[in-house]
């Protein structure tokens, strides 16, 4: 019975580092429409500065190299994750928004990602290069005392805490002013620049912000599985979040959890635990992929807009102060031209 | 806005004065020492031949091309080489050749998305003092609906911009404009393409807005016999540069206007220059 609550709480935690993510990408792609492809690098970014603020000093002789090594309490680690990973969204933002956009600014993110993990896999003093951090502390495991199982339900809840609060932030910008900007920017960038709208500080804003969701989401990931090495952060990872969003519906935090839910938890999670096949030990991780391609496939193909695409925006209706001006039935000139 | 007149206009009060403006791209001169004036509360006319550099001026002037040389000096301000955002912020606000909606966005949205320095663009303000921005937006969207009502597109306010035909993204494209609140449009063949019902109903508009809030117009407009009724200076363009300024009952009787229309003007700016 443990097992079982155990591992549904796991796919749980799945479930909520995976929406936090997609709410992320949502924040720069599905808003102002940014084709981030290096999501996962700022997890990884995230989840390293949270391990090296909250492990303690690199012990001599161990093998294991890393900066920092803080020993900080948890709550803080979690405040130099999410800021490393917006600081080094920051730097990306600067090199690839300035002047890109579309398909070249996508190339520049790849190209980052790429470069990050080769520097973080080589310097073995930062992050212990390809072999990761490993033992970070759990946040009050400590201290309280439980099974692994129940411990695991507990981590749920605090995940599920934290997504909440990402939930409404996300939502809250998404119906202001400059969600709306935002979304303007993705639907036309050099209109919304001739209306005076500083672009390139809302791409900004929009880059920095999802940076910081993601790495909230990656301090999530290396508290629950108290290890991270580059092999856990590559370029496909990425693209599950991708899949997520997409399959999801973009511009909707609610297609993000859809999303999340069929993409990042029912096939790349919960299929983790079907028993490897002996004679093929790597098919049932590449079947896998290849579902999570035909159901992106499928998506675009049959509903784009996603599972749950984006909602048209509704305003509280105004009523008309005055009749004075033109009539307002649209002319049959004008209407005849649909 | 930033820096006071580098060069002062004569008698007229120009709100925008362009001086030897040049820029070429690669071995192609778009631009070859152009220059005029727009007069404050006018509609001016730009007009010339396909090819006489009349977008590029438009978008040199707004922002969205640096010139070579020359300079622009809009309502007093020297704004040669500016960023769009800040012309706009400027008060110049222009439209395109093309209607560019923001597609998936509502009719409403569209307007709403104009009004310049709103207070709830500010992350930090959305995130921790959201009350701030509540009656601003409750003006925006006041005045959203009347400026609607206004162009006949008050039924569609709900609808997606790309569900609108061509001739009410024309409509749209002016009153997400005029929600801007600017000081000058810039409009870039804003009859292309409809039918003249409709060219009507955009010139109405057009100098209505120019009697009630005093908005100057600088339009680049093929169709000579709107320019005529409702354009009160004309400034044609050949080969880059300024060929003639005036109404359009002096340059009817010009030589060398005719005359650019018919060949393209390479000819006569070659001999008279």
């Amino acid at each position: 019975m443990g097992i079982i609550l155990g591992y549904i709480a796991t796919l749980g935690v799945y479930f909520c580092i995976y929406n936090i993510f997609a709410f992320g990408l949502n924040i720069q792609f599905g808003y102002t429409g940014i084709l981030d492809f290096t999501v996962i690098t700022f997890m990884a970014m995230g989840g390293y500065m949270a391990g090296v603020a909250a492990l303690g000093p690199e012990q001599p002789g161990s093998g294991i190299y890393y900066v920092l090594g803080l020993s900080l309490p948890w709550p803080v680690a979690l405040v130099m994750g999410a800021a490393a990973a917006g600081a080094l969204g920051y730097v990306v933002g600067l090199i690839a928004l300035r002047r890109l956009r579309s398909d070249y600014l996508a190339i520049v993110t790849l190209a980052a990602g790429s470069i990050v993990l080769g520097i973080v896999g080589n310097a073995n003093g930062l992050f212990d290069g390809f072999e990761g951090l490993v033992g970070v502390p759990q946040p009050m495991n400590g201290v309280l005392n439980l099974t692994p199982n129940a411990y695991t339900v507990f981590f749920l809840g605090l995940c599920a805490v934290i997504m909440a609060i990402c939930w409404l932030v996300a939502n809250r910008i998404y119906r202001s002013p400059l969600g709306r900007t935002m979304r303007a920017i993705r639907e036309d960038l050099d209109v919304a620049e001739a209306y005076g709208k500083h672009t390139f500080r809302v791409r900004m804003t929009a880059m920095v912000t999802g940076c910081i969701f993601v790495g909230i989401g990656g301090v999530l990931t290396i508290w629950f599985i108290t290890a991270l090495a580059p092999a856990g952060w590559g370029t496909s990872e990425t693209f599950v979040v991708w899949a997520a969003l997409i399959v999801g519906g973009r511009g909707n935090n609610l297609g993000a959890v859809v999303g999340s839910f069929l993409v990042a938890v029912l096939f790349n999670e919960a299929t983790r635990v079907l028993p490897a096949i002996p004679a093929f030990p790597s098919l049932i991780s590449e079947i896998r992929n290849m579902c999570i391609g035909g159901l992106v496939i499928l998506t675009l193909w049959f509903r784009p807009q996603g599972v749950v695409g984006e909602r048209k925006a509704r305003f509280f209706e105004v009523p008309l102060r005055t009749a004075s001006h033109e009539q307002v039935p649209v002319p049959a000139v004008v209407a005849s031209g649909r | 806005m930033h820096q006071p007149a580098a060069v002062e206009s004569g008698s007229v009060d120009e709100i925008l004065a362009v001086h030897e403006l040049r820029r070429s791209f690669g071995g192609v001169r778009a631009l070859t020492g152009c220059s005029f004036g727009v007069e404050r509360g006018s509609i001016t006319a730009l007009i010339g031949p396909n090819g006489a550099g009349k977008t590029t001026l438009v978008n040199v002037v707004a922002g969205a091309g640096r010139p070579q040389s020359g300079q622009v000096i809009f309502d007093g301000c020297d704004v040669t080489g500016r960023p769009s955002h800040e012309v706009a912020l400027g008060g110049l606000i222009r439209t395109f050749q093309i209607s560019r909606e923001y597609p998936a966005m509502t009719v409403l949205e569209n307007l709403m998305v104009s009004p310049q320095r709103q207070a709830g663009e500010k992350l930090s303000t959305v995130l921790f003092h959201p009350g701030r921005f509540r009656s601003e937006e409750r003006r925006h969207l006041e005045r959203a609906v009347e400026v609607l009502a206004e162009f006949g597109l008050y039924e569609k306010r709900n609808d997606y911009a790309k569900n609108l035909s061509g001739g009410q993204k024309r409509l749209l494209e002016l009153a997400r404009a005029v929600m801007a609140d600017p000081k000058m449009l810039v409009l870039d063949e804003p009859m292309a393409g409809i039918n003249p019902a409709l060219i009507e109903r955009l010139a109405d508009h057009i100098i209505r807005l120019r009697d009630t809030r005093g908005t100057t117009f600088l339009m680049v407009e093929h169709n000579l016999d709107v320019v005529e009724r409702m354009c009160d200076r004309v400034v044609v363009m050949a080969v880059g540069q300024t060929l003639a300024t005036g109404t359009m009952a002096e340059l009817r009787g010009n030589a060398a206007v005719v005359s650019a229309y018919l060949t393209g003007g390479v000819v006569d700016v070659r001999a008279q220059g």
